[in-house]
């Protein structure tokens, strides 16, 4: 399966480009559809994402970073902006050609129980991308559905029914074999597991991860939960308010977070420990209305370090020293955060992790 | 995976007729209605055959009661009507005409209604427009509708159909309308346009099976409406015509004769009443039947 996943050569162009990405949504009122306000969902995203590559793209909720995954598809059409898909403009496709393209572009979805159609059975879903891409005849369906179904790690028995027949992890792993169906490059995750249990999560994680080793693929990873970012991503985006505020590598983003927002949000971020707490610089105030965002920089009303500067002039993502892009005048004069002041661990909760370590043992 | 170790379940039939039929062995209502309606259209298709009688022939012996009340004729079982024609024999006529023009009406009606609400709720561009459309034909009663028609078209069986689908259309799509927008905005529907289906494909796969289940409840509901509009259509003079038989004007022509030979408007009322109950419950049954998530497994 994996014999078409071209090996990446330094020449070739990122898989996916995109430049200045916008969409603004015009929310109209009353019988004539008068003009209210201008949302500015996505305000000129750029970024680039090779092959084999993890983009992750967090923030909280209601910051754009759905509708850029859905942007980058076309499935909903930019205001502004560039997008090139393996060097190719995929602005300037027409209908017909977008449809081919979308062999190699595909999306899983968050809501596992919303994103297959139910009236379909599971081998009806994923047959219609192999028949509509013309990589399986109607012969062929049976011996393919079983081939996807067993990558996911369902069985052949599972492709009659139907998707309600199925649990919550169950039906993202239907969910993922679909979009395998077509052997794409570029998987569009838009928070592929934070519908699931905990338990649940990490599976369909490991099995995301899994199927890109074994097929290249490239993730646009759209989430929320940093902890899982941290576990799959190469590169983070951090976006704020419809735009990128930092995007940098893995270990750079997490080891030393430039712009305050991304120190807050990692600093809000639970310790996957008991008895663990670290002392929380608290986020001040609600997410701006993207129907009214405050002038200059859009964190400034939130920021700890923000200056007279902040609320004037908007900052432009710009790259430092070591390659990371933040958008933050004071990028480099901000102090790094103070390492994670933890308290003490709990005592009682220590002996126990010690007994239940003898009693492995 | 939870259930790879669970038995593999017996591979499920793709054919839909076998569950189908084994749920509705299962569901005793559903049985009688769906037996007795094949009964009564059995019995309208095999009319010419099955009837003693010529339903149009008059004789001098009207106002004949049924067989089971006294000064009946061994010879008509359900008794004659006021022109001394036999009631069984026009029963069986009336049935299969009131049958072929509800069900013309609510697959004409229905279909055209479900295809406005379809693209309205698809192409959110025509929607003001198909529903402004639909706003007029709605406020045009349908018996008004009749009588227009009757003056262009001539009055006959036509002239109702036609009018019983044009009342049809602005409910059918309505209700297609409303349940396709809440089916627009599931993921699924997002995933079938990222898988690269064409409109056709997702309006008639995604959309039209999603919202199916609604839409023919409404219209068997609706079945029962037609045949009423279309008695009174006809009582009316704008439908079918006397001689010719059609149970809502057989009904009417009885109301004269209601208090000394009652058989003749309650043998057609109560064939209606059984008609459109049957399909109301039967519509019912098949709701759930057509819906996998209420399908027992």
């Amino acid at each position: 399966m994996n014999a078409e996943t071209a090996i990446p050569s330094p020449h070739d162009p990122p898989l996916l480009e995109v430049d200045g990405l916008a969409k603004h949504f015009t929310m109209s009122s009353g019988l004539l559809g008068r003009a209210k306000g201008v949302v500015k969902a996505v305000d000129g995203v750029s970024f680039t994402l090779e092959r084999g590559e993890t983009l992750a793209l967090v923030g909280e909720s209601g910051c754009g970073k759905s509708t850029t995954g859905r942007l980058i598809l076309r499935l909903i059409e930019p205001s502004a902006g560039a997008l090139r898909f393996a060097g190719q403009d995929m602005l300037a496709l027409r209908k017909h050609e977008l449809r081919s393209l979308r062999r190699r572009m595909q999306i899983i979805f968050q809501d596992p129980f919303a994103s297959l159609n139910p009236r379909l059975s599971v081998s009806d879903i994923l047959a219609e991308p192999l028949l509509l891409h013309g990589l399986a005849t109607p012969a062929e369906i049976p011996a393919k559905v079983a081939e996807l179904l067993k990558v996911v790690g369902l069985g052949p028995q599972h492709a009659e029914r139907f998707p309600h027949e199925f649990s919550g992890g169950q039906r993202q792993r239907i969910g993922v074999a679909r979009a395998l169906a077509t052997k794409p490059d570029l998987v569009v995750c838009d928070e592929p597991v934070s519908a699931l249990d905990v338990s649940i999560q990490a599976q369909v994680v490991n099995l995301l991860q899994d199927l890109q080793a074994r097929f290249g693929l490239s993730y646009l990873f759209i989430a929320h939960d940093l902890a899982v970012v941290k576990h799959i991503a190469t590169r983070v985006a951090v976006m704020y308010l419809g735009r990128i505020v930092e995007l940098a590598d893995k270990t750079t983003l997490y080891g030393q977070p430039r712009h305050p927002y991304t120190q807050a949000l990692l600093a809000a971020a639970p310790l996957p420990s008991p008895g663990l707490r670290r002392e929380r610089p608290v986020l001040q105030g609600d997410v701006p209305s993207p129907l009214n965002p405050p002038s200059g920089c859009t964190f400034h009303p939130r920021c700890p370090h923000a200056q007279a500067r902040c609320a004037a002039e908007q900052p432009l993502l710009r790259r430092l020293d070591d390659g990371a892009q933040v958008a933050c005048h004071f990028a480099e004069t901000i102090p790094a955060p103070p390492p994670i002041p933890l308290s003490p661990e709990n005592p009682v909760i220590a002996r126990r992790f010690a007994a239940l370590g003898d009693a492995a043992a | 995976m939870a259930d790879a170790t669970l038995p593999a379940a017996p591979a499920r039939r793709r054919r839909i007729a076998s569950p189908m039929l084994r749920r509705i062995l299962r569901d005793r209502l559903a049985l009688a209605a769906a037996i007795l309606l094949g009964l009564i259209c059995i019995a309208a298709i095999l009319a010419p055959w099955l009837a003693p009688f010529d339903p149009y022939n008059t004789t001098r012996r009207p106002f004949v009661p049924p067989r089971w009340s006294e000064g009946s004729l061994p010879q008509y079982w359900l008794g004659t009507d006021g022109q001394g024609r036999d009631m069984l024999s026009r029963l069986l006529y009336g049935t299969r005409l009131t049958l072929v023009m509800g069900l013309a009406s609510v697959i004409v009606g229905g279909g055209i209604g479900a295809l406005f609400g379809l693209l309205s709720a698809y192409y959110r561009r025509i929607d003001p427009y198909v529903m402004r459309f639909a706003d007029i034909l709605l406020s045009f009663p349908a018996i008004l509708l009749g009588l227009a028609l009757a003056a262009v078209v001539g009055p006959g069986l036509t002239a109702i159909v036609i009018a019983l689908s044009i009342a049809t259309i602005p409910d059918v799509a309505r209700i297609t309308r409303s349940a396709a927008i809440v089916v627009m905005g599931q993921d699924y529907m997002e995933a079938g346009r990222a898988v690269g289906l064409s409109d056709r494909t997702l309006i008639w796969r995604y959309l039209a099976l999603n919202c199916l289940s609604s839409v023919f409840v409404f219209l068997t509901l609706r079945f029962g409406q037609i045949i009423l509009i279309g008695a009174a259509l006809s009582f009316l003079g704008l439908g079918v015509r006397p001689p010719e038989a059609e149970l809502g004007m057989m009904a009417s022509l009885g109301r004269d004769a209601l208090f000394f030979a009652p058989h003749i408007a309650m043998l057609p009322s109560l064939m209606i009443v059984m008609i459109v109950l049957c399909a109301n419950v039967l519509g019912d049954a098949l709701r759930d039947l057509l819906d996998p998530r209420l399908r027992n497994t």
